[in-house]
């Protein structure tokens, strides 16, 4: 478990953590170490819990169950199933560009800078271990056929965030901010100043660009500007298309999306990256603030 | 993927999988704690009948995601005059008020109005309602309504179980409630003769004592069921058992000479039981037990909203009933209205007696009323209730609403092989209320 | 022809489907206006009034009082 720090600052204390391959931030505004400590904690736990449970890098969780169980169906626990719900509405809202299964493209699309564009057989032989629309999901239980395999890793921060201020929230009115890797969310307006301010990435390990201010809701950002292949003046961005098995060509490099709940900006700001060119129009579509690069 | 606006599933969406309740709760939860709803009822018949002044509070607090209570407080200020059970005759009818201090009288033709009924009702409640788990939820009731001559006391519990998604909600639902009747100068021995004003003191008011009691229990099964993203079903069974006393103390029944067809002459009769007939206070059975099946649709139609009902009803006092309920909102920007349309029929009682005969139900030389039941309650009679209505609201900010609605109600009472001099008249209703509402 | 009848049913039964919406489809279903009881005060004073002038009572929900009006 990685180590947590805790610091006082002008008018609130800021917690550090790692967590999810990200920087993480918790800010509390109290005066009271006790609290702000036990509130920082509660979330680091939470997150922590979070990414045990559903990263695909291990062998003791149910993602790791759910993949290997070799086309038999795995009786999934609440929260699990109501993450798969989540994932099976958002196929259908994005008519199949979301999918969950489309993770295993990873195996020959590496978006390191280069130039290695894999060839089409080698996609063809992956599209057929993907879509959701394959896999029975009779809640609760799930079974993939041989081959397929799920990955909640473009859900898991957002949820984390979200639930890490459900928890805060339960134990202090004052207002929290959780900034978990350039997706954040506060619990409601600060008593001096109003807003949070926090530093707009667009690649998670970068200097800022700018600042958001936040008041109430969340905000998410999806793409990274740092992550993409150049091929005969060609820029490839890691955002695929799990119909096609190609990257979706001409999105913005970044998108962040404010929303009521992180799970919400993340997914706006994921969806309108899966619409390219139309990124844009999708966003004023939903009527949300969002900011591109 | 075709551009679509998506906004408010992704909301409902997220909502699901964080186990907020719903869009609204949340905001609800987070912002609005209070919900303070008021209204003021006028109610006024026409020909100088009753008229209702009612204003009524209800306060509703969110405790957190799980525990809701509300609060609500009625008063109720009823003046006028309702027809006794006796009806037009040819002469000038003379009656004692159920107090026994007041005497009023009607002319010939017409139908003999209390010009005593009047009153003023106060009467409070809670609810009390929580989650049980994340699916099923339990409410808590208390009532309580007092008048000057009638006191209720209530209690109801309601369990809700949400099935298949939530898309199905199960409901089981149990009330019980104990009335006392303390009708002033006391409650009337049933079919025994109401004294007259003008008699001499000889007359005795036959009392059964000073307060009577009776007991109702309902139950209740219900299920709503969602039928698609427009539309929402629900159907109910009600059962309902009420015992104790279950007359109206104030109304009589008419005894008639059908030599004469006027009311048996005072004194014709020298039994002290009977002295004083021609009118005799009613008598019901002391158990009546209620079925209904109700059903609603609620269909959103293009920002549009019917709301369609039908119940059909039956008791052992052999009633059946059919009402229909129709309100179409008609949604424009930031305001509406609302029509409405209610149609209702009712069977009449087994027991519903338009006046009793000498001879035939009373024994002409003891004076001994033959009948067990006999009531002549126009609301126990074969009728017809058609009332229209127009409703208008507006949304004064994000969270306050006025609405005001104006309703005309008819009521037409059939009584087969009366004459038509005798019959009780209708009922002509001008309904007007004014609703606002604030949240914070 | 009988399997084709069964057939036509199975979509009633099968877990994957049934009658009513995903959550994501409740947009409509959560207003005000589409809620069993929109208005709660006109409820109140319209089962009272037609109690004291009707027969019938009843029907849409239990406990809520009696009174002396009927």
């Amino acid at each position: 478990m990685s180590p947590l720090s805790i610091e006082a600052r002008k008018d609130y204390w800021h917690g550090r953590f790692e967590a999810m391959a990200s920087p993480c931030e918790v800010l509390v505004e109290t005066g009271d170490r006790t609290l702000a400590r036990s509130v920082i904690e509660t979330v680091a736990r939470e997150v922590w819990r979070i990414e045990q449970k559903f990263s695909r890098y291990r062998q003791d969780n149910i993602i790791h169950q759910i993949n290997h169980a070799d086309g038999k169906p795995v009786m999934l626990d609440e929260e699990s199933a109501r993450l798969i719900d989540f994932s099976d509405q958002l196929f259908q809202m994005s008519d199949g560009l979301f999918d969950i299964t489309s993770g295993v493209l990873r195996k020959i699309w590496q978006f390191d800078g280069s130039d290695r564009v894999p060839e089409q057989d080698q996609i063809d032989a992956l599209l057929k271990d993907i879509g959701w629309q394959r896999v029975c999901w009779e809640h609760p239980h799930l079974a993939l056929a041989p081959g397929m395999q799920i990955d909640l890793g473009g859900i898991g921060k957002e949820y984390a965030v979200d639930r890490g201020l459900l928890l805060a929230r339960s134990i202090t009115d004052d207002s929290v901010l959780i900034n978990l890797g350039g997706d954040l969310a506060c619990t409601g307006a600060r008593k001096i100043g109003g807003y949070w301010s926090v530093g707009r990435m667009i690649s998670s390990h970068d200097q800022a660009v700018g600042l958001f201010r936040l008041i109430k809701g969340a905000i998410a950002t999806s793409g990274d500007a740092n992550r993409f292949l150049l091929k005969d003046g060609q820029r490839f961005s890691h955002i695929l298309n799990p119909k096609t098995g190609w990257p979706i060509m001409h999105a913005p490099h970044t998108i962040s999306v404010a929303a009521a709940s992180c799970v919400e900006a993340g997914m706006f700001s994921t969806l309108a990256l899966l619409q390219g060119a139309q990124a844009e129009e999708f966003l004023q579509l939903q009527q949300l603030e969002y900011w591109l690069d | 993927m075709q551009l679509k606006k998506i906004s408010g599933q992704m909301s409902l969406a997220a909502c699901a999988l964080l186990q907020v309740a719903s869009p609204v709760a949340r905001a609800a939860a987070a912002d609005n704690n209070w919900q303070v709803d008021s209204a003021v009822l006028l109610y006024s018949e026409s020909d100088g009948r009753v008229s209702v002044f009612e204003p009524a509070l209800q306060a509703t607090r969110t405790i957190n995601e799980d525990e809701q209570i509300d609060v609500s407080v009625v008063f109720d200020a009823l003046t006028g005059a309702t027809p006794n059970g006796a009806h037009a005759t040819e002469s000038t009818q003379t009656f004692t008020s159920a107090s026994g201090n007041r005497s009023y009288t009607a002319n010939p033709g017409e139908t003999p109005l209390d010009s005593s009924f009047q009153d003023i009702r106060l009467a409070g409640s809670v609810n009390y309602r929580y989650n049980l788990d994340r699916l099923s939820r339990l409410t808590w009731g208390a009532n309580l309504s007092g008048e000057s001559d009638y006191l209720s006391l209530g209690g109801s519990v309601n369990f809700e179980q949400d099935i298949n998604q939530r898309n199905t909600t199960l409901m089981a639902g149990l009330a019980l409630s104990q009335d006392t009747l303390l009708p002033s100068g006391g409650v009337p021995c049933s079919l025994t003769a109401m004294p007259l004003a003008s008699e001499n003191e000889d007359d005795v008011f036959q009392s059964a004592g000073n307060s009577d009691d009776k007991l109702t229990t309902d139950l209740m099964f219900g299920v709503t069921q969602v039928l698609n993203r427009k539309t929402l079903f629900q159907a109910n069974y009600s059962y309902s058992q009420s015992t104790g006393y279950l007359n109206d103390p104030s109304k009589i029944v008419s005894v008639i000479d059908p030599a004469t067809g006027l009311p048996a002459s005072s004194g014709f009769f020298n039994t002290a039981l009977t002295r004083n007939l021609p009118y005799v206070y009613e008598n019901r059975p002391d158990s009546r037990t209620r079925q209904s099946l109700y059903s609603k649709i609620v269909r959103y139609l293009n920002e549009d909203v019917i709301h369609l009902s039908y119940r059909y009803y039956r008791d052992d006092w052999d009633i059946t009933s059919h009402t229909l309920d129709l309100k179409y909102r008609y949604q424009m920007e930031g305001d509406f209205l609302q029509p409405h349309v209610r149609l209702y029929q009712q069977s009449a009682a087994s027991f519903k007696q338009h006046d009793l005969q000498l001879g035939r139900d009373v024994d002409a030389a003891t004076g001994e009323v033959l009948v067990d039941y006999a009531s002549n309650d126009y609301r126990l009679a074969e009728s017809q209730t058609v009332t229209l209505g127009l409703k208008y609201g507006k949304l004064l900010a994000a969270n306050q609403q006025f609405s005001m609605r104006a309703e005309w109600m008819q009521q037409t009472i059939q009584e087969p092989g009366v004459s038509e001099s005798e019959k009780t008249p209708g009922l002509d209703a001008i309904i007007v209320q004014f609703n606002y509402s604030i949240k914070f | 022809m009988r399997i084709l009848f069964l057939l036509s049913l199975l979509p009633f039964f099968s877990a994957c489907s049934s009658l009513g919406v995903e959550p994501w489809e409740r947009d409509l279903l959560a207003r005000d206006s589409m809620q069993l009881v929109p208005d709660v005060m006109d409820n109140y004073f319209d089962e009272h009034i037609y109690f004291s002038k009707e027969a019938s009572t009843g029907g849409q929900a239990v406990g809520g009082g009696g009174c002396g009006c009927n």
